[in-house]
């Protein structure tokens, strides 16, 4: 095709990702070297006749509306935001690494900083359910591969839903069952014997909850995909496994694993990006207290009802623009090669 | 024909039967629980005493004299509007979905038909696009949507959604139009189209298939954003999720927590519809990138 | 009118020559066979006359406008391919009608085309089925049917036969012919098939690597083979190639000596013979081997022998025996023998009387 006629036939495609994703991360990179203006302070002097005079400093609402209004942007502030306590925290962590009592200490007080906090659960996140959620898929498949035709039907129908449903409303689904009066809270309460048992008041069982609804939501992905293509392992090379002896495992082992390898590398690589990006649990989970996202630190600065802080907001996105680039990384060398080699 | 040459041992196939039966269940439990407890009174979904009497409906018999009450629904859909969020998100899904399928059939046909080496570059940049989570690029949108006065209209929240969409889009297009010969849009070449009519009468007829399971993908994502829509949009705009995360907050401490159980069920109703009727394009979906790409 | 000349026509991508440099004039109503192995760059040139691909270089006459820049459709050309590119949501009937609908022929005229040429390829009983309810032969034929309907100055065929089966080859490469020779529309036809090519052409082009080998009526191509590339691919058995020295008009090779040929060449040669020019004889002969392997074709039968790395075949009567491991003889006089360069392959003409 000539290179008019694919422009013209990609260019609404294009210009629609340039204008509304290459453009915004510009954005979000010149909006994290900026902060918030302050509010202007005026000082007035109030005097009164018995104790002299003083001076009492007052916040100038309009200055500070008008001085918003003319520059949206609020002042340049370099990487001071980057640095700060709400993201890198280099000064905190400076001072934790000097002065801390022992490794337990200092991983204490580093969750304590919000940013870190945020990245903690999100790593754990993207690098449990991931793998996780894959073998569990993995078997769901096998499983289904074994039972007659006439029920797979049925089957995949059911297996597809916790993955299709808005991820919002399942994590409420689930939160309202495993909340202590809904059925599965209350049966743990039961099972453990412990009636104050509560899922949202210790951060563990917060996570492990988290996690389980990970596994819970992604697992059909991988289900599907693999159940897939297990439908088109050869056949022939099955058989020759099966007169060469092998056994059922190892039919597995040698023939279906290695046939599925890039499948799953695949759905490895789109689970590890959806993953890293995990919010709507924690919105629907009402977990923030235990646990929070990359995702959901840059929301919860967007939704400030009186300050937005875009420019906190902008210095997490970029950070996790940074993480989703060393996810992606190995991927795109690989393909890089494969390119080059061509 | 394979079917009696793999038969399992007994062991074997019960240990993987009863698998598959706990997976169905876990899979389908939560949705048909919270179904069937979004016709009880909230003393009976959410009981202190027994789960038992969601079941039943204890509570709700003594409250309402039936053992089914549609109050949350009446709550939900008239008092809290929910109706009116359930037009913006047809509005917003239907449009999405016409514009992405728009864009990325022409995109996706060009990186398909096109044997330069940009294409693979282009490819490459929809999959560093697609990775971008969709709140930081929200961060980015929002300064500039309010300066520009355009922030809350449901025709700003359409097109940022349809940008979003097209890097999967074009891939998913992309490897259908791969799927279909070359040989086939050359002849109406030769017959006296130009590409464009090559590519309307002659390609796009047999393209159908994955056009339809690529729109199943992008109604999927319009109709299940949450970050985009609830911070682009208006109050009054706003689409069924981000109107349920909404009204959270305020029902619960109103003690109306079944007008929220009864707007998720509401909202997760129309998927249910589509899983049956187009579980087969689903899976083909899903599959099809994985299995070309 | 539509002579189709290309001069000097290349096609790159990034680094790889596709076509280099391909210079050829096509008579008005020739039947023009581009031959070759697979990557040769034989379809490619078809398609940079059909316009589907970009010219890197040189240019691209038919009749006497310059068509580099034109569009496909306004190359007055039509097309058949290999997978025939049918379209599988129109019926028989409409796929062939639809070259008249996109160009606007005046709708009146369309049934009585469609008729004639749904007649002219015997496909009046399948008018409503859709592709898909055809077979391999009659998928084919619409295709044929579609190319013929708007009489174009030019047809091109891409291997039209490579998905049949042999049978239905034989009888629709009579088909094609005949259409040609009714129509009397200038054809180029692009296959790999060496016999295809000798059947239906009235000039064959070998192409190799993007380079024209040679150019020739069929008769000239294989009795006279430009090189030993053309002299291996075309023929059944391709010729016997056998590495050697030559000296004062004898050539020695592995267990072959052959006196009497050309006196001027000297050093190390190729020396190339058909198999059906050579004669196993009991005594003396040329060449004497022990029989490496026995076919029976039918016809004739077929002996080979190996020497030193090369295994040389030779025809003979079809009641002729003898077992693997029996040592016989071979005619193989000089007046059957070509003689190429051994290092570029090129063909050392024979002097007259020489």
């Amino acid at each position: 095709m000539p290179h008019r006629a694919f422009f013209a036939f990609i260019m609404p495609s294009l210009a629609a990702m340039l204008l509304f994703i290459a453009l915004p991360i510009v954005s979000v990179a010149v909006q994290s070297l900026y902060v918030q203006h302050e509010r202007v302070v005026t000082e007035v002097e109030t005097c009164t006749p018995f104790s002299g005079c003083t001076k009492e400093t007052r916040v100038d609402a309009e200055a500070t509306e008008k001085l918003r209004n003319d520059e949206p942007l609020g002042r340049f502030n370099g990487f001071g935001t980057y640095l700060d306590r709400n993201h890198l925290a280099v000064t905190e962590i400076g001072a934790i690494l000097s002065d801390n009592a022992g490794f337990k200490d200092t991983v204490a007080r580093v969750y304590n900083l919000p940013f870190y906090r945020a990245l903690a659960f999100t790593l754990t996140y993207t690098f449990v359910v991931t793998p996780f959620a894959m073998l569990l898929g993995f078997c769901i498949a096998l499983g289904v591969n074994a039972i007659p035709p006439f029920y797979k039907g049925p089957v995949i129908f059911f297996s597809l839903l916790p993955m299709i449903v808005t991820p919002l409303v399942g994590a409420l689904i689930v939160y309202w069952m495993a909340s202590s009066q809904g059925i599965l809270g209350a049966t743990l309460q039961v099972l453990l014997n412990d009636p104050t048992l509560s899922l949202k008041s210790s951060a563990v069982l917060t996570w492990i909850t988290l996690l389980v609804y990970g596994i819970w939501h992604n697992a059909p992905f991988s289900f599907v995909v693999f159940y897939a293509g297990l439908q088109t392992v050869p056949h022939d090379t099955l058989e020759s496994a099966m007169i060469d002896g092998a056994s059922r495992w190892e039919r597995i082992r040698f023939v279906v694993i290695p046939h599925l390898m890039p499948l799953a590398t695949f759905v490895g690589l789109v689970q590890l990006m959806d993953n890293f990006r995990v919010f709507e649990p924690i919105v629907g989970f009402s977990a923030e207290a235990n646990a929070t996202s990359l995702s959901w630190s840059i929301f919860n600065d967007l939704r400030g009802q009186v300050d937005q802080l875009f420019g906190s907001a902008a210095a997490t996105s970029m950070l996790t623009i940074v993480g989703v680039i060393i996810l992606l990384s190995p991927v795109l060398v690989r393909t890089w090669r494969d390119f080059n080699r061509r | 024909m394979m079917v009696t040459k793999r038969r399992q041992p007994l062991p074997l196939a019960v240990l993987s039967t009863g698998f598959v039966l706990l997976w169905v269940f876990m899979a389908a439990f939560p949705f048909i629980w919270t179904v069937w407890g979004s016709f009880k009174v909230e003393q009976d979904f959410f009981s202190r005493d027994s789960w038992w009497f969601a079941i039943e409906g204890t509570r709700t018999i003594a409250r309402t004299g039936s053992a089914f009450t549609g109050d949350g629904y009446y709550g939900a859909w008239v008092l809290r509007d929910f109706f009116s969020s359930v037009i913006n998100t047809v509005i917003v899904t239907v449009s999405v979905v016409v514009v992405s399928l728009t864009f990325g059939t022409l995109g996706g046909y060009a990186l398909a038909r096109s044997g330069y080496r940009y294409t693979f570059w282009l490819l490459m940049l929809a999959l560093v696009f697609r990775a971008m989570p969709h709140i930081t690029l929200v961060s980015g949108y929002l300064l500039p949507f309010f300066e520009m006065n355009i922030w809350g209209y449901m025709p700003t929240a359409i097109i940022v959604l349809v940008a979003i969409n097209q890097p999967f889009t074009l891939w998913m297009l992309h490897s259908f139009f791969l799927s279909i010969p070359k040989d086939l849009d050359e002849s109406a070449m030769v017959d006296g189209c130009s590409r464009f009519q090559a590519f309307r009468l002659v390609v796009i007829p047999v393209m159908w298939p994955g056009v339809i399971t690529t729109g199943l993908f992008s109604f999927l994502l319009a109709y299940n954003d949450f970050a985009v829509t609830a911070m682009l949009l208006s109050q009054p705009n706003q689409t069924m999720v981000p109107k349920i995360a909404s009204f959270l907050g305020t029902v619960q401490q109103e003690g109306n927590v079944m007008f929220a159980v009864a707007a998720v069920v509401s909202a997760t109703a129309p998927l249910f519809v589509l899983v049956l009727f187009f579980q087969r394009q689903i899976v083909s979906g899903l599959t099809a990138g994985a299995v070309k790409g | 009118m539509a002579e189709i000349r290309l001069k000097n026509v290349s096609k790159r991508w990034h680094n790889f020559v596709g076509v280099d440099n391909f210079n050829l004039d096509i008579a008005d109503q020739e039947f023009l066979v581009l031959l070759g192995p697979s990557g040769c760059g034989k379809t490619t040139t078809m398609r940079m006359i059909a316009g589907l691909e970009d010219i890197s270089e040189g240019e691209i006459w038919l009749g006497d406008r310059m068509v580099n820049r034109l569009e496909p459709k306004d190359r007055d050309i039509s097309m058949v391919f290999q997978s025939y590119g049918l379209y599988p949501n129109m019926t028989v009937y409409e796929n062939i009608r639809f070259p008249l609908r996109v160009r606007k022929v005046p709708k009146a005229l369309h049934h009585e085309k469609v008729m004639q040429a749904a007649r002219m390829v015997e496909l009046t009983d399948f008018l409503e089925r859709r592709p898909a309810a055809l077979s391999g032969g009659q998928r084919q034929r619409v295709a044929l049917g579609r190319a013929i309907v708007r009489q174009p100055s030019v047809f091109l065929m891409d291997e039209p036969l490579s998905n049949l089966d042999a049978k239905l080859r034989v009888s629709t490469r009579a088909q094609i012919k005949n259409l040609q020779h009714t129509l009397k529309v200038t054809t180029i036809y692009v296959t790999h098939d060496q016999i295809e090519a000798m059947t239906l052409a009235d000039r064959v082009v070998v192409m190799n690597k993007g380079v024209i080998q040679q150019v020739g009526t069929p008769t000239e191509i294989y009795d006279n083979p430009a090189n030993t590339f053309v002299a291996s691919f075309i023929g059944s058995p391709a010729m016997n190639l056998v590495s050697g020295d030559i000296e004062n008009g004898t050539f020695r090779g592995p267990g072959i000596t052959i006196p009497g040929l050309q006196t001027d060449v000297k050093g190390s040669v190729t020396l190339g013979f058909r198999a059906e020019d050579a004669s196993l004889i009991s005594e003396g002969g040329e060449l004497g081997a022990a029989i490496y392997s026995m076919e029976l074709l039918g016809e004739a039968t077929m002996a080979s022998f190996r020497l030193g790395d090369q295994l040389v075949s030779i025809k003979s009567g079809k009641e002729y025996r003898a077992e693997i491991g029996d040592v016989v003889h071979a005619a193989i006089p000089a007046s059957i023998c070509h003689l190429f360069d051994a290092r570029t392959g090129v063909r050392i003409a024979r002097i007259p009387g020489g």
